[in-house]
Parts: C-alpha cells; sequence; structure tokens
C-alpha cells in the first residue's frame, strides 16, 4: 500500500503543475487558435492524466479526461474547429479535473465526491460527434505533415505509462522480498526505489518535453534541486545573526577609529572590516535570492481570470503582462496572490467600459489591462493599468457621503489623490448592484490589509475617461530590512525604510489645528501631524524647541507626519520576535539588536496610523504650555561637583555656600556618569575638573552630551589648564564655560547663578 | 597528598552514593533557586532557569504595564524584562551590586525578571512543601507551594504563571 501512496503523491503533484500548464495554454490557444503546437501540447497533458488515473483506478477521473481527450484529438486532426463555446466546455471541464485532483488529494479516491461530470461528458460527445460544430467559418488550413509527428507523442505516452506499471512491478517484487527478510532495511529499499521510479519518470518526461520544443528553440533543462522552505529560513536567519554581528562590528571599528586615530594597526583593521561587511552583504543578497520566485508564479493564473471576467461581463478585454520574470520573496509572492487577484476584477469590472460605451467614446473596443512588474531600488513595483472610464473624484467622494464613509467637510479637503483612496474604505463600494464580480466592498479593503501587512505602498493614479493606473510598491523581503532610525527623547526606534516618504525640518509655526487635529501643510498636501513620544507614551524630559523633524510616512494610500527629536540615519535590521509575551503590542511591529549591542523596537507603520487617530495632544498648545518645574527656593537648584580633589571640592563649596544651591560631590568622571544616569536629582549644572582619574573631565562632557536631556545642561570646566587648545577642546567636548584656577570665590558663584538662571533675590 | 585525595575522593563517594540512596529509598527531592524580592524570600524550580545574569541596558517598550520594564538582548535573542518587586506591587528601588536578572524558560516561553538577591540553591523533600494556603489571593495563582525550612519559610512560585502574559 505504502508504494501505491507514494505513486499516488507524485502522480498528484506533477498532475497539478500539468493542469496549470494546461490552463495557460488554453487561454493561448483561444487567441491562437491555429497553433497546432500548444493543441499537441494540451492533448499531451489530458493524455497523460488519462493514462495515470486510469492505471490508479480513479474511473470518474479517467471518463472525464477520456471525453475531453476525444474532443482535444478531433481539433488536433482539424476535423474541429475550437470555438469560445467549445472553449468554455474544455475549460470547465479542467476545473472538474482540478476538482477531482483536490478530492482524490483528501480522500484518496474520486468515488463519491460529489463531482458530477455525465453533463459535461455528454457535452464533450455532442461536441466530438459534430452536432454542436460551428461549420458555418470556413476551417482553417493546417498542414498534415503534422499529424504523424503527434502519433509518435502518442506513442511516447503510452510508453510512460508503461514504465510505471513495471516500475511498480519492479517495486512489488523488491518490496515482497524484504518483508520475507524482515529486515529494517525495507524502508531504505523502498525509498530507493522510489527514487528510481522518479529518476525514470524525470527521464521520461524530459524526454516528452524537450522533444516538442527542440524542433522551435533548442533549450536545456533546468539544472534545479528542490529543498524545503525551512531550511531556506534557517538559512536565512543565519543570516541575519551575521548581519547584525557585521553592524557591530562596524559601530566598534568607528569607536576604535575614533580613540587610535593615525594607528598603523587601523588601517589593517579596516580592511578585515570593510571586507567581511561585504562578503556579509554579498552572502546575504545570495541567500535572499534562493528565497525568490519569479512572480510569473501568481501572473500565469491571471489570463484565464481574466478570460472568464470577459465572457461574464461581457466585455472585450485583453490582459497584458509585462515582467513576469521579477523576482519576489516567496513569502510575498504569495501574499500578493489575492490582493491582485482583486485589483483586477476590479479593473476588469469597474475600469474598463462595455464595448458599446468604448465604441462611442471613440475607443477601440477591446480594452486593454496592462500587469507589469519591474524593480525599483529595494522595492518592487507592481503596476496596473487600464485603459477604462478612469475615476471620478467627485462621483467618489459623493458615494463615500451617502455611505456614511466620510463627514461633508472631510470631503471638501481631500484632494484627488485622497479621493480615489476612498475605494480602499470597508464598505464603499461604486457599484450599483452586487453582481458576482464586485459591489460588496470587501474586495479593496483586502487589497489594502494585506498590501499593509508586506510594508508596501498603494500609489493610485488616474485621469477621467483614459484609465486608471494603480501601484503597488512592496519591499522585497520581509526578514532583513532597511530602516530610518529616529529618536524621540532618550528612545529609538526604527522604522521601515519602504514606508517612510521623506523627511523634513519644519518649524511648529508650521502646524496647524484642523478639527483639534494638527495638520501640517506639505506642497499640496494637508497631512496629519503627531509626535512618536506621544504614540509611544515616551516622557517628555525636555523641550525639542522651535523646529521639529518632520517624518512623512505611507502606508498603502494613507500618509501622515511624524514628529521626531532626532534623526539617527539609515541603517540594515533584522527582524527579531519578541516572544509570546510581548507579541502583538500596539505599534510595534518587533524589534532589532543595533551594533551597540542594544534592543531597538521597530515601529509598525499601520498601527502607529491606527493609534494616531485617538491622540488628541496640541502640538501648538504644548509650546507654549511648556513651564518648568516650579523651583520657589535657591535649595531647589541643585548642582554637582567633579573633582579629585578634597581640597578642591571644599573651596567650591565653600564658595557657593551663600547661593545656598544643594551640592552633590562625585570623586570622578565615572562617578559622576552613574549620578547622573541613577536620575534621581535632576541638575541644574555641573561643574567639572579635567584632570581626574578613571575619567577626566572631557570624557565626561561628552558622554553627558550623548543624553539628548542633559545636551542644554550647563557644564562648567575648572580647571589650571590654561592654554588655548585646552579650552578650544572644552568647546568642543561642549563644555558651557571654563573657569581657570585660581578663581576668586565671587567669580565662581556669579558664573553658577547665571548658568542655572537663578532668580536675583528681590 | 594521597591520603587527602583518597578521603576527598571517599567523601565525594559518600556523597553520590548518599544521594542516590536518598532518591531511591526516600523521597523524591525538589532542587529550587532561593531570592529575595522585598522582604521575602521566593524560589522557583532550578530547571526553569535559564541563566542568571547581572543587569544590562534594556530598552522600554510602550503599552504595556508598569511592571514589564521592557526588553533586553541576551546573546542574540530579544527577551522581555519583568520587575518582580512592582509585579508584586512593592515600593521600587534602584538596583544595586546585588540586583540580578533570572532568565525563566518554560517550554517556548522565556523572560527576564529582576529580583533583589540571590539566595542560594535549596533542596527540600516532598514532604517539606505544602500546598499554598486557599487565602492566600494577592499574588492570584502564582504561587505553586510553601516550603518548610528549618529557620525559614519560602514562597515557591509557578513559573509558567509568571511567564504567562496577563495583559
Amino acid at each position: 500500500m505504502d508504494d501505491l501512496q507514494e505513486i499516488l503523491e507524485d502522480f498528484l503533484v506533477e498532475a497539478f503543475e500539468l493542469i496549470e500548464q494546461m490552463d495557460q495554454d488554453l487561454v493561448e490557444l483561444e487567441s491562437h487558435p491555429e497553433d497546432l503546437e500548444l493543441l499537441n501540447g494540451i492533448f499531451r497533458v489530458a493524455h497523460t492524466v488519462k493514462g495515470s488515473s486510469s492505471f490508479l483506478n480513479f474511473d470518474i477521473l479517467t471518463k472525464l479526461t477520456h471525453h475531453m481527450e476525444d474532443v482535444l484529438n478531433k481539433a488536433r486532426k482539424d476535423e474541429l474547429k475550437i470555438t469560445p463555446d467549445i472553449m468554455d466546455v474544455v475549460l470547465k471541464s479542467v476545473d472538474m479535473m482540478k476538482a477531482l485532483l483536490e478530492a482524490i488529494k483528501e480522500s484518496g479516491t474520486d468515488a463519491d465526491c460529489g463531482i458530477e461530470i455525465e453533463e459535461i461528458c455528454a457535452k464533450f460527445d455532442a461536441i466530438s460527434s459534430g452536432k454542436v460544430v460551428e461549420t458555418k467559418e470556413i476551417p482553417e488550413v493546417i498542414e498534415k505533415e503534422e499529424a504523424p509527428e503527434a502519433n509518435m507523442e502518442d506513442m511516447s505516452d503510452e510508453e510512460v505509462a508503461k514504465e510505471i506499471e513495471r516500475l511498480l512491478a519492479q517495486k512489488m517484487e523488491e518490496k515482497l522480498a524484504k518483508k520475507a527478510k524482515k529486515t529494517t532495511k525495507t524502508n531504505i529499499t523502498t525509498e530507493s526505489a522510489a527514487e528510481q521510479l522518479k529518476e525514470v519518470k524525470a527521464k521520461t518526461s524530459t524526454k516528452e518535453t524537450v522533444k516538442p520544443i527542440a524542433k522551435k528553440t533548442p533549450s536545456t533543462p533546468e539544472q534545479t534541486i528542490r529543498v524545503e522552505v525551512n531550511r531556506l529560513d534557517h538559512l536565512m536567519n543565519l543570516i541575519g545573526e551575521l548581519v547584525l554581528g557585521k553592524n557591530r562590528l562596524l559601530k566598534i571599528y568607528d569607536d576604535v577609529e575614533e580613540r587610535y586615530e593615525g594607528e598603523k594597526f587601523l588601517e589593517e583593521l579596516n580592511q578585515v572590516v570593510s571586507s567581511v561587511s561585504l562578503v556579509t552583504t554579498d552572502l546575504q543578497i545570495a541567500v535572499m535570492k534562493t528565497r525568490m520566485l519569479p512572480v510569473a508564479k501568481v501572473f500565469n493564473k491571471f489570463p484565464r481570470l481574466v478570460r472568464d471576467l470577459s465572457r461574464d461581463l461581457e466585455k472585450d478585454i485583453e490582459l497584458v503582462l509585462t515582467g513576469e520574470e521579477t523576482e519576489l520573496d516567496k513569502s510575498i509572492v504569495e501574499e500578493i496572490s489575492d490582493p491582485l487577484v482583486h485589483m483586477i476584477r476590479n479593473s476588469c469590472d469597474h475600469g474598463i467600459e462595455t464595448p458599446a460605451i468604448r465604441k462611442a467614446a471613440g475607443k477601440s473596443e477591446k480594452g486593454t489591462v496592462n500587469l507589469k512588474a519591474y524593480n525599483e531600488g529595494n522595492q518592487i513595483v507592481i503596476e496596473i493599468k487600464d485603459d477604462g472610464a478612469g475615476m471620478d473624484s467627485e462621483f467618489l467622494k459623493m458615494k463615500a457621503l451617502e455611505k456614511g464613509i466620510i463627514t461633508e467637510r472631510e470631503a471638501d479637503l481631500l484632494s484627488d489623490k485622497e479621493a480615489y483612496g476612498l475605494i480602499f474604505k470597508p464598505g464603499f463600494s461604486t457599484a450599483a448592484k452586487v453582481t458576482g464580480v464586485s459591489g460588496r466592498g470587501v474586495g479593496m479593503d483586502v487589497v489594502k490589509t494585506n498590501i499593509e501587512k508586506l510594508n508596501g505602498i498603494i500609489d493610485i493614479d488616474s485621469e477621467l475617461g483614459k484609465g486608471s493606473t494603480f501601484k503597488l510598491k512592496i519591499p522585497l523581503t520581509l526578514a532583513i530590512m532597511q530602516a530610518l532610525l529616529v529618536s524621540t527623547q532618550e528612545e529609538y526606534f526604527a522604522i521601515p525604510l519602504s514606508s517612510v516618504l521623506e523627511t523634513v525640518r519644519i518649524s511648529m509655526d508650521e502646524v496647524y489645528t484642523i478639527e483639534g487635529k494638527n495638520v501640517l501643510r506639505l506642497r499640496n498636501e494637508i497631512l496629519s501631524l503627531v509626535r512618536l513620544s506621544d504614540l509611544f507614551g515616551v516622557k517628555q524630559i525636555f523641550d525639542s524647541g522651535e523646529h521639529a523633524y518632520v517624518i512623512i510616512i505611507g502606508l498603502a494610500e494613507s500618509k501622515m507626519g511624524i514628529i521626531v527629536d532626532g534623526l539617527v540615519g539609515q541603517e540594515e535590521i533584522v527582524i527579531k520576535s519578541m516572544g509570546d509575551y510581548l507579541q502583538g503590542i500596539d505599534g510595534i511591529a518587533g524589534a532589532t539588536i543595533r551594533g551597540d549591542g542594544g534592543v531597538t523596537l521597530i515601529a509598525d507603520v499601520a498601527a502607529m496610523m491606527h493609534l494616531a487617530k485617538d491622540i488628541k495632544v496640541d502640538l501648538t498648545q504644548q509650546a507654549t504650555n511648556s513651564v518648568s518645574q516650579s523651583k520657589s527656593s535657591p535649595s531647589d537648584y541643585n548642582v554637582l561637583i567633579v573633582d579629585d580633589s578634597k581640597t578642591d571640592r571644599t573651596i567650591m563649596r565653600k564658595s557657593l555656600a551663600p547661593l545656598g544651591v544643594t551640592l552633590t560631590e562625585a570623586t570622578n568622571g565615572v562617578e559622576a556618569l552613574n549620578i547622573l544616569k541613577a536620575n534621581e536629582i535632576s541638575f541644574d549644572a555641573v561643574l567639572v575638573d579635567i584632570e581626574m582619574p578613571q575619567m577626566d573631565g572631557y570624557t565626561l562632557a561628552s558622554e553627558i552630551r550623548k543624553y539628548s536631556k542633559y545636551r542644554n545642561l550647563p557644564l562648567l570646566a575648572v580647571t589650571s589648564r590654561t592654554s588655548k587648545s585646552d579650552r578650544l577642546r572644552g568647546v568642543e567636548v561642549g563644555m558651557t564655560e571654563y573657569i581657570t584656577k585660581p578663581y576668586s570665590p565671587e567669580y565662581l558663584l556669579s558664573a553658577v547663578s547665571k548658568n542655572i538662571k537663578l532668580p536675583v533675590e528681590a | 597528598m594521597s591520603i587527602q585525595l583518597e578521603e576527598v575522593l571517599k567523601n565525594q563517594k559518600g556523597q553520590i552514593n548518599g544521594e542516590v540512596g536518598n532518591d531511591i529509598h526516600e523521597e523524591n527531592i525538589t532542587q529550587l533557586v532561593g531570592f529575595i524580592v522585598g522582604d521575602e524570600e521566593y524560589a522557583i524550580p532550578i530547571l526553569n532557569i535559564q541563566e542568571i545574569i547581572k543587569p544590562i541596558e534594556y530598552t522600554r517598550v510602550p503599552s504595556t504595564p508598569e511592571y514589564v520594564l521592557g526588553a533586553f538582548n541576551l546573546r542574540g535573542n530579544v527577551i522581555p524584562l519583568i520587575d518582580l518587586r512592582k509585579k508584586f506591587h512593592l515600593a521600587s528601588r534602584n538596583q544595586n551590586n546585588e540586583t540580578r536578572y533570572i532568565v525563566m524558560k518554560e517550554g517556548e516561553n522565556i523572560a527576564g525578571f529582576v529580583i533583589d538577591k540571590l539566595t542560594e540553591a535549596i533542596r527540600l523533600k516532598e514532604s517539606q512543601i505544602e500546598p499554598a494556603p486557599e487565602t492566600i489571593s494577592r499574588e492570584k495563582g502564582m504561587i505553586s507551594g510553601i516550603g518548610k525550612r528549618a529557620d525559614s519559610i519560602l514562597t515557591i512560585l509557578k513559573v509558567d504563571m509568571l511567564l504567562k502574559r496577563d495583559f
């Protein structure tokens, strides 16, 4: 039973592949009915399936394919002309073959699966006996010399069937022999027998396919092996780790370069680092490529779809495919299939007009839908373009108002492009009645959700009367991506670069308020605006000031602006799961590990847009409202003294005593930094000695300045180093003031009180 | 030297035999690791501990309860970090030299927990562990039992409950 199961599995795999091919060929055949080559190919498929299914005792499938074969054979011998009506029957029978095969896959038999084939068999009979054949048309002349050729192929098919039979018999024998021995080797040998079988099958099938092709275009068989997707996933994970290692190495190199400037070993290190980084990148691309599949995998089912649609809708539509060879990550190819089906249905149903209308508009009766795929940078673009009616933004707005999707005020504010975007809203439909093809208002919502899932962007262009173009921009791969790293207060976030449209620096004056929401006018667009820190509940430690960086993010068809405090840069990041415990947090898509070993969260752009709707913080109000914590007495002010000498610390303490401010002491840079990091006291100024053990004043200052919240903290260098270069270095690392020893107590006092903005007592 | 060595070996042998004997002839022994959070001593089964590390930097994760401090990088894996003081509704305290992260694991779930101080590895016989009194409801099913020792008692926590997301 086991080996029969194996044969069955092989049969199913082969049959599904063959039928997929058949589907394409049939649609092709309809436009080139005289192509005997195609017809022969289709006939062979029917024949092969018939042969194997009769061998495996699938009677219903055999009967169906037998009838189909009859008709095709007649057509092949030019006794029958393939009309669209006959094609309908043939295509329907192909669908039935698929259904039967599915049933076999499920239950192992095609009996009692509830698929009725009698009717279609009768139709086939009628066709082949010539009753429905339209003989009105003049039969086309086809060279008769092709016939014997076809017979030969006939033979080879029978050979295949025989070969399978022979091998099965052989395997049965082997198995019986092994069973008698009752050794554990049984499995291995049957496996090898199965392999043998596969090999032979492969050979015969190459024989089959190569022969007809060889007549026209000589081609070599593909040199491929099948690999489990799991293995590729694992490989991809490992590469991810390597990329993280590379990032880390680059970061360390940068640090080392800064510290040991001009040292000889640096150059050597540089060479190693760059070569490792280069190889890693290449490796990453190579592995990514192994996961790539041509878009054709998805595209190929569309000719049939369009053909059926145009028959249903009584329109004349031609689908033109370009760039099918463009490659995409396997997981993405699977995800875009559904959205594309909906987009194409949409174009055929709403885009292309009926032949009569087209003629009246002065267009050719045949409408065209172009489906095109091409690469653009790190993205792949899939373009669906029709030469139909185009979209009327006013009409769309009206419909949306009718259905209560938008308010009148919103409608007024919408630009043309935004109005086109309305078609992606759930429940939106312009169809007057629900048909088999459209009208439920679900399809385009599916498109939007799926494209969002992939971090993709939908761009719509339309001209009334000329047609519409939809562009889907999708990242090439999901595991490793380019991200823009941004900071808000002390926290960093990574935003997928595929969703970032641009970054701009604005002044807070440019922020307007419409209906309680902040918006930014960017060129001709009005974009809603939120602060990243409000989205993610980051505490406002310091005020970002007059200017702000805005990141314009786009997802599917919508756009918005996000205010951040700083742009860190672009980096290649590897998406890591945060485990079950932190899975599915709103607004967070995952985490990544940065070059410094820290964890950075990756923003989920779709969720961010959703979160933004509920944010009611008025930025224009906040800018003026930011009042610093009230400090009533001088002792509310905190000053940190960092000096290794006890005497110096005492002198400073004594000098500052009249001010009455609270003083904290640290004996070296490390200690001071820890006090600041602990964040227990918020300091108003720091007095720093330059020469200290463990960490000197310069290093301390530059470390302090790394924290955004201490960006404006007054740092006063108190030192006996007086040379100009020392002063310059002080400015470089961010010292606010440079006080040279010895100093008068009054001088220090005034410098400190000036810097902490101590109110002069009245 | 050789005498000393022999003695050591003999001791070790005795220990091994003794242990084996204990396990077989007496009752099952549970190995736990004890730690302190606040004023109380807690313990978790040693087999649930992946590792114990000194505090390292972590990243805050938004939209989580206060006791979820964030996530940290443990040799390339992103692990959630949970503050047990906050989880047990105790006043928070700054980390010090004795603070540790215990990385606990139960099946696929993994998380780091901030504790105040490690105590020791503890071996308890089954008879020394009592089921949690029903009146204790504060930690809602987080307690698997109470361990009795000569001079103290300790609360044995359920790791699977600790690792369960409850928000």
